[in-house]
């Protein structure tokens, strides 16, 4: 179950955030997103030398706390993706398909000439298809 | 950038039909997420309703060529010496680079960031310009006075092709619009740079090369020095 999705910027402002459950208090939601951001990077900054290469963009469960679990994925341009779900066991390839998805919504909504870049995205058709990938997910197993 | 109203009238209706064209019209929208949880197969009543394929990766030269002119043009009645246009140009590519480094980033099968100077600068000459222009640069060069010259050359860029410039610009290239592009590429990969276009001449040739220089800043010079 999906609680939230932000995506923020270069110099960690928030570009995009959406809550999909009623009961949670946005406030909260802003506050665990913008921890996670520390948790980003310092998983950048000190790469682990055994396992993960330095380069990947999908960052993965980057900490679990008492009832939430918040993964993350960085893009090239230095852009987060930050994924609020609830303690439940997610399949990895469930959240790399995930953010593969938003990723290409994201890409969509840049490319449009009227987006300043480091400002919010207000664009209508970026807020539905993203609540159509969250509605889709976990439901379908098979690309 | 200050651009007029003619201009961004034209661009707002084409990225408006494109909207419409991709969601329909707002009534259809509801129809068309019912389909969505059919199944696999979707069989569609009519060709109108399937989904858009991926189509041709080009858009033809004519079109682009009439449209780059246009844009010289626009920007030259507007300013009043040759430094002033070569910057707008520069401008007006530096937005397209920072879009193309974002699609061309998730495209790319691999899910790889590049932090490597090397890295960056093959991604640009191959990867940005096989997308751009249907073929790799023709070359990368290092500089040999500074450290931190990187030069790419093409024997006739696209832009240029249909554009001669007067005796009376001097030194002006069109190549400031693709200068802006790599700009955009860069800065937005975070290897800020100062890039430009220069006409090199050959010996044997007509028509000189075009040659980008890129410039990087210290900071990414001793980025790269710390990562070894």
């Amino acid at each position: 179950m999906i609680i939230c999705v932000a995506v923020v910027g270069l110099q960690n402002n928030p570009l995009y955030i959406q809550s999909f459950t009623d009961g949670d208090d946005a406030l909260k939601l802003h506050y665990i997103v913008h921890c996670s951001l520390d948790v980003i990077d310092e998983r950048v900054n000190n790469p682990k030398k055994i396992g993960s290469t330095l380069n990947e963009t999908y960052l993965g469960l980057l900490y679990p706390s008492e009832n939430y679990k918040v993964y993350g994925y960085l893009t090239n341009t230095k852009v987060k993706f930050i994924l609020v779900t609830t303690d439940e066991d997610l399949k990895d390839a469930d959240v790399r398909s995930f953010f593969r998805q938003f990723h290409a919504a994201y890409v969509d909504a840049v490319s449009n000439p009227f987006h300043v870049p480091g400002k919010r995205i207000t664009s209508r058709a970026f807020a539905e298809r993203v609540s159509t990938i969250v509605r889709s997910f976990g439901t379908s197993t098979t690309i | 950038m200050a651009v007029g109203g003619h201009f961004m009238e034209k661009l707002k209706q084409k990225w408006n039909a494109q909207e419409d064209e991709k969601w329909g019209p707002n009534i259809e929208r509801k129809e068309r997420r019912d389909m969505i949880g059919v199944g696999r197969t979707k069989q569609y009543a009519n060709a109108l309703e399937k989904s858009l394929g991926k189509g041709k990766q080009e858009v033809s030269l004519n079109a682009f060529a009439f449209l780059f002119s246009e844009l010289v043009q626009y920007n030259q009645t507007r300013v009043d010496n040759i430094a002033e246009l070569e910057r707008r140009l520069e401008d007006a590519g530096y937005g397209v680079g920072l879009r193309v480094l974002e699609l061309l980033c998730h495209r790319e099968k691999g899910n790889r960031r590049e932090t490597r100077l090397l890295g960056i600068l093959s991604f640009v000459h191959s990867t940005v310009w096989k997308s751009l222009f249907g073929k790799v640069a023709d070359s990368l060069e290092k500089g040999t006075e500074h450290e931190d010259e990187y030069m790419i050359s093409e024997r006739e860029l696209l832009v240029n092709r249909f554009i001669s410039v007067p005796k009376d610009m001097g030194n002006f290239n069109c190549g400031a619009f693709v200068a802006g592009i790599v700009k955009g590429v860069l800065d937005g990969a975070g290897f800020p740079a100062v890039v430009s276009a220069h006409f090199v001449p050959v010996e044997g040739q007509p028509r000189p090369r075009t040659t980008i220089l890129i410039k990087f800043s210290e900071e990414v010079l001793q980025r790269e020095a710390r990562l070894g």
